[in-house]
């Protein structure tokens, strides 16, 4: 069933019908507007954005640029269990594992590369890590670049972590912990 | 050599004044259409609340973007330059130029100014003061319609074929128009020389009103700058090249051909704001000033030297200029875009009626007066 709506359009008074008068009124909107952000111009709305940063609100500061989180020796916490190559709709996560020599039960990512242009910023990856290492605080915007290398993350950029984050706490850091404390290095 | 110019001193004279007057009057005017590019875009973002363009740069100073125009005629002259496969070759290069031409053709005939002395030479600040100018005026703007149809039809392209035919039945339409509310100017000014009807327009009404087009003729004002917004081919009249849904003319161009008929109507916008300064708001002339300064009404005298006169009488034609160019800017981007058949209704049942009874009525209070 369709549903009508019916328009009760009302019928042009003669002033309307002259249209003079209207278009003196739209004109006076358009040059008050005009005149105002001339003289005011910061009272543009408009950011400059890449001089100009914007804070992020909500959600938006958890889609922002991916880090990897370290522990407090500066090893990633990333064990390369390879969950979030597999969550990655965008397959923009690319991950080599490697071993620590001296101790066998946990893997490191020797190469950890996000390709930011595939990147759909979806935080499927946030989701999917047991581990807790990947995060999408950083609050950079990613994007605009010369180059498209440019956007490709590798491990190195990737632990660039924001000033006093490195954690020990949690349960996902506690074979590293025992590891680290069995060695005396806590 | 020395017997050579001796002996064809004024026509040397009048040659070189007449270039100097070419140089700055055309100067003037090509470079404020450049600035006009940038206008239409700073003017409509301020209006809709945005910043519009202030990125291009010379060594890191944008001026706010002041570099724009020049970024965007170097672009437009890096990109391709299109012609299509089956386009006639001759008449699609030639359309842009018929489109300028006419419209560059038209400011000889305007007057910037009343005159000047320089070492007792009277050099008139026009380029040419024809006794038919408004004539000529109508004329020529008549062969601009020329470059519409030659670029749409050169192109072998049915849409943009559609889109002149569109232009062409707009431009000759409102050339009616055009036409017929300058009638009531000449009956009451008596001349068709646009210095005579400037210099008309100094003289007072009721000893305080100065005699401007707007205040004898307010009828033919709104008309005349409704057929000329029409003429110019832009928003609200814009069908011919409607960017937004349907194609226009140019839609084949690319490159500097198609910035050719950009350019083209940004010097159109300039002429129409000359036009309607120079026959509704007294052209050069400032209220009250006459050749030996001011005088007012209560009696009041302020005498002014002859170079300062000048000077301002240039000064207001320039300004009042300015200002409509904004208004014209202002007007295209507050009104929607007529349909076609509104913009023909408009023109033949609305304002071709209404500029004969203007006519019929200037007739009228002038036969009255003159008894």
């Amino acid at each position: 069933m369709i549903s009508v709506k019916k328009v009760n359009n009302k019928p042009l008074n003669l002033l309307e019908r002259i249209y003079l008068y209207e278009i003196a009124r739209g004109i006076a909107v358009t040059t008050r507007h005009f005149f105002a952000n001339l003289f005011n111009p910061k009272g543009l709305p408009t950011i400059q954005y890449p001089e100009q940063p914007v804070p992020l609100y909500g959600n938006a500061r958890f889609r922002s640029r991916h880090r990897l989180k370290v522990r407090s020796d500066g090893s990633p916490k990333c064990v390369a269990c390879f969950m979030c190559q597999t969550a990655c709709p965008a397959y923009c996560i690319h991950i080599e594992a490697a071993e620590y020599q001296e101790n066998s039960v946990e893997k490191y990512p020797a190469v950890f590369n996000i390709d930011l242009a595939r990147c759909v910023m979806c935080g499927m990856c946030v989701e999917a890590c047991p581990e807790d290492a990947i995060a999408m605080d950083t609050e950079e915007i990613p994007g605009g670049a010369a180059d498209r290398t440019e956007f490709l993350m590798t491990k190195e950029s990737l632990l660039r972590n924001r000033p006093g984050e490195p954690s020990l706490k949690g349960a996902a850091n506690r074979l590293a912990n025992e590891y680290l404390g069995s060695r005396g290095e806590q | 050599m020395m017997e050579f110019f001796e002996a064809n001193k004024d026509i040397i004279l009048f040659t070189g004044v007449a270039a100097v007057k070419l140089a700055a009057f055309l100067g003037a005017v090509m470079g404020f259409a450049g600035i006009m590019t940038l206008a239409e875009r700073k003017v409509s973002a301020l209006m809709q609340d945005r910043v519009g363009p202030n990125r291009a740069s010379v060594f890191g100073f944008a001026f706010n973007g002041l570099f724009q125009p020049a970024a965007d005629g170097i672009k437009m002259i890096l990109k391709e330059d299109f012609m299509p496969a089956r386009a006639e070759k001759l008449l699609f290069t030639l359309a842009p130029f018929f489109a300028l031409v006419p419209v560059l053709l038209l400011f000889a005939v305007i007057p910037f100014g009343d005159y000047f002395m320089a070492s007792g030479y009277m050099v008139e600040l026009q380029i040419a003061d024809l006794p038919l100018g408004l004539f000529l005026i109508l004329a020529v703007s008549g062969l601009a319609i020329y470059g519409v149809f030659l670029g749409g039809w050169a192109s072998k392209n049915n849409f943009a074929l559609l889109g002149a035919m569109r232009g062409a039945a707009q431009m000759v339409s409102y050339e009616v128009v055009l036409g017929l509310t300058l009638a009531g100017l000449m009956m009451i000014y008596g001349s068709a020389s646009l210095q005579d009807m400037v210099r008309a327009q100094g003289r007072l009404l009721f000893g305080f009103v100065p005699a401007w087009g707007v205040v004898c003729q307010p009828f033919a004002f709104v008309l005349f700058l409704t057929a000329a917004i029409a003429e110019n081919k832009r928003t609200p009249f814009d069908l011919v090249e409607g960017e937004s849904e349907i194609i226009g003319y140019f839609m084949e161009y690319s490159s500097m051909r198609f910035a050719t008929f950009m350019f083209a109507e940004f010097v159109e916008i300039i002429l129409v704001a000359m036009l309607t300064a120079t026959l509704f708001f007294g052209g050069w002339q400032v209220p009250y000033l006459y050749d030996t300064g001011f005088m007012f009404p209560g009696g009041a005298l302020l005498p002014l030297g002859h170079h300062l006169v000048a000077a301002l009488q240039v000064g207001a034609f320039a300004a009042k200029t300015v200002f409509f160019c904004w208004f014209l800017l202002i007007v295209r981007w507050t009104l929607p875009r007529f349909r076609f058949d509104q913009l023909m209704g408009l023109c033949w049942k609305a304002l071709l009626p209404l500029s004969l009874l203007n006519i019929l009525a200037t007739g009228a209070v002038l036969t009255f007066l003159a008894r």
